[in-house]
């Protein structure tokens, strides 16, 4: 094994694969900040955000950049859908009591997980359960030479959108109210409450925002990876989960670093086991991460309520 | 299941005319199984719509006198139980010389152990397991498997110069199959195997495979694979500006490939049994009369049908209009050079498995066409 170009496209490799993962780790992490509870339909509403991207290129064929602001909103829309049908009632109970109950905020795990499989098996009662191709004028393959190293052009539109998400949603959080919001109800939901805080408004706008990124994150993986299906979410998903718990669950940016050395890393073990092994590396990684710091890299350690 | 009523009434009035007016001939019964009714029904539809013109097709060629066949349909659901409670029913009726079906390979060994044991032929037109044909003398099948396709392939790369391949397989049982299957032929010609590279189900990125492989720059690249995975690893590999030659298994024979994969798969060598476009007489005679009738070009399965069908029927002419069940075994065991529109069907005598001659595909100019030569 020898560190020559090939290692290095290696590296390229795992960097853009773990730019996928990063894209949806993100809108996945901001949501579970908020609740403390894993959103099991955030894949949907990234395969959501691909398909109505692919029916409006179909239909209308604008140009992309007009695709990305109706994708925003779609995905804005299906937060808010999924918080009123999975979230919402679980909360319905404002006394001290329930707040604080965990069985009342971890029911969400499984209504979550109903409406993923509901809306996945819609999907494809609705589109069938095979791959649908990409119109080739959309698709973000062409490939980009940098010296000896090829780079699809997806790869760089991912990367450039996984930072400025990264930007923005760091500038949302923490320069302006709503941002502030947020992490006031992430930090303690009932304290802010008791603040005066619009703890219901504040989730649904967490919700919108998540999601949004979410759909994004669909259409364009969509576009870089040249066909979508009903199940395009379920890996990535697994992917951004296990990225968002070795970045200590509530921590944006270290989920985004733990998701690009999760690409790195199976990229750069293809070279020594077979690839068959990849997820193997993964999970191993999870394991160690979660027996030596079990806040998680980049985690603070700060009170679960 | 009302089409299905009528159908079965059309099919009962047929049959009762027919021996009506042929009262002196004998009336010979093939048995097919099949789901015609569940998740898998479009298979069966397509198993007897073109078994019905075969049918035909040899009723009206003389090929044999002084007796008439017929075929029965029964609905296996897809499910092992009822192909057992067929079985039964097929081997109670003595006028049933031979069965065809199932569809898949578990529900085809449900039956076959009984076939097995009560001694009834067995044809099945796509059961693939490499046990199935392992049950007993009896049973038969008329698809290829990869330790047939895989050799076939091999063959075929060496004989156009190359000399080193890589392998990229799926990893489950087909895939290994596939791999096994090539990787023996391969090298028993004389090539070498640069490096063998399983991928999960499910895996959409190919780039760091595709990167390891390129490092020993093998003569071709050789995918045991399925047309989604195919289309996503041939533009991958357009990407990532590498001009290995692909050759496939037949199971990237789709349009779908096509599809997905549009400039990427340019170039893209595989071999199968079945192309609607293959300008044999034979093939397009069946593919214009598929069409005419059920308004839907015939795809793999209902060729594998019409086949299984013409091989059946024509080692019941060999055996004669006195055709037992042993007789028919033993003329099914005999088959030689079938001119079916999968290709020439021969079955091995021994082990039961069909060899035949595959057609040899390559994309160009955006679609599927017949080689010719290496």
């Amino acid at each position: 094994m020898v560190f020559d170009v090939f290692f290095l496209q290696q590296v390229i490799n795992g960097l853009s694969i773990g730019c996928v993962y990063a894209l949806m780790a993100i809108g996945f992490t901001l949501i579970f900040g908020v609740l403390n509870v894993v959103n099991f339909a955030h894949g949907e509403v990234y395969t959501i955000g691909a398909f109505v991207g692919l029916m409006v290129i179909t239909a209308m064929a604008p140009p992309l950049l007009a695709v990305v602001p109706l994708v925003l909103a779609v995905g804005a829309v299906s937060g808010v859908g999924l918080e009123r049908i999975a979230f919402r009632p679980f909360r319905r109970f404002t006394d001290e009591a329930s707040q604080k109950s965990r069985a009342m905020r971890e029911a969400t795990l499984l209504s979550s997980l109903a409406v993923s499989i509901v809306t996945r098996e819609i999907m494809m009662h609705i589109f069938g359960g095979d791959m649908q191709g990409i119109p080739s004028g959309y698709l973000l393959q062409q490939p980009v030479a940098i010296g000896p190293i090829m780079v699809a052009s997806g790869s760089l539109v991912i990367f450039a959108t996984s930072a400025v998400m990264l930007g923005a949603l760091q500038f949302l959080l923490y320069r302006t109210q709503t941002g502030l919001g947020i992490r006031a109800v992430s930090n303690n939901q009932l304290g802010a409450r008791y603040v005066g805080i619009n703890t219901d408004r504040t989730i649904v706008t967490t919700f919108a925002v998540g999601s949004m990124l979410g759909a994004t994150a669909g259409i364009l993986v969509g576009l870089y990876d040249g066909a979508i299906s009903p199940h395009m979410g379920f890996a990535p998903g697994v992917k951004a989960f296990v990225a968002m718990v070795m970045g200590g669950l509530s921590s944006i940016p270290g989920a985004v670093a733990c998701a690009l050395l999760l690409g790195v890393s199976e990229s750069i073990a293809t070279e020594f086991l077979s690839s068959g092994w990849k997820d193997l590396i993964t999970y191993s990684l999870l394991v160690i991460t979660l027996v030596f710091f079990p806040q998680g890299l980049f985690g603070h350690g700060r009170e679960r309520a | 299941m009302r089409k299905n009523a009528i159908l079965g009434a059309v099919l009962g009035a047929m049959l009762v005319t027919g021996t009506a007016v042929q009262a002196a001939d004998r009336e010979i019964v093939i048995g097919y199984q099949a789901p015609l009714s569940g998740d898998r029904s479009q298979y069966g539809e397509m198993f007897r719509n073109a078994a019905q013109i075969k049918l035909e097709e040899f009723n009206a060629s003389g090929k044999l006198t002084g007796a008439k066949v017929a075929i029965t349909f029964e609905d296996s659901k897809d499910d092992p139980k009822e192909a057992r409670n067929i079985a039964h029913k097929f081997l109670d009726n003595s006028k049933i010389v031979g069965v065809i079906g199932d569809f898949s390979s578990t529900v085809s060994m449900a039956a076959g152990e009984i076939y097995a044991a009560e001694k009834m032929p067995q044809l099945s037109q796509t059961a693939s397991h490499p046990d199935f044909t392992k049950l007993s003398p009896w049973q038969f099948r008329n698809i290829t498997t990869q330790a047939f396709e895989g050799p076939y392939n091999a063959d075929w790369i060496i004989a156009a110069g190359m000399k080193t391949a890589a392998v990229i397989y799926i990893q489950n049982d087909w895939g290994i199959s596939a791999l096994d299957g090539f990787v023996s032929g391969f090298k028993a010609k004389g090539g070498k195997i640069t490096a063998t590279e399983a991928f999960n189900p499910g895996n959409r990125d190919f780039r760091s495979i595709l990167t390891k492989v390129a490092r020993q720059k093998p003569d071709v690249i050789y995918l045991a694979m399925f047309y989604e995975e195919g289309a996503a690893f041939a533009q991958q590999r357009e990407q990532l500006g590498i001009k290995i030659p692909l050759y496939g298994t037949s199971s990237l024979y789709s349009p779908k490939l096509i599809e997905l994969g549009r400039e990427s798969v340019e170039g893209l060598h595989l071999a199968t049994t079945f192309t609607p476009d293959n300008p044999d007489p034979a093939v397009q005679t069946f593919v214009k009369e598929y069409a005419a009738r059920f308004k839907s070009e015939p795809g793999m399965f209902a060729a594998q049908a019409y086949d299984a069908v013409g091989i059946m029927l024509d080692a019941v002419a060999k055996a004669g209009p006195s055709v037992t069940r042993e007789s028919l075994r033993d003329a099914l065991a005999a088959t030689t050079g079938y001119p079916g529109v999968t290709g020439a069907t021969s079955f091995d005598p021994v082990t039961r498995e069909p060899a035949k001659a595959l057609a040899k595909m390559m994309v160009k100019d955006g679609r599927f066409q017949v080689v010719t030569g290496p």
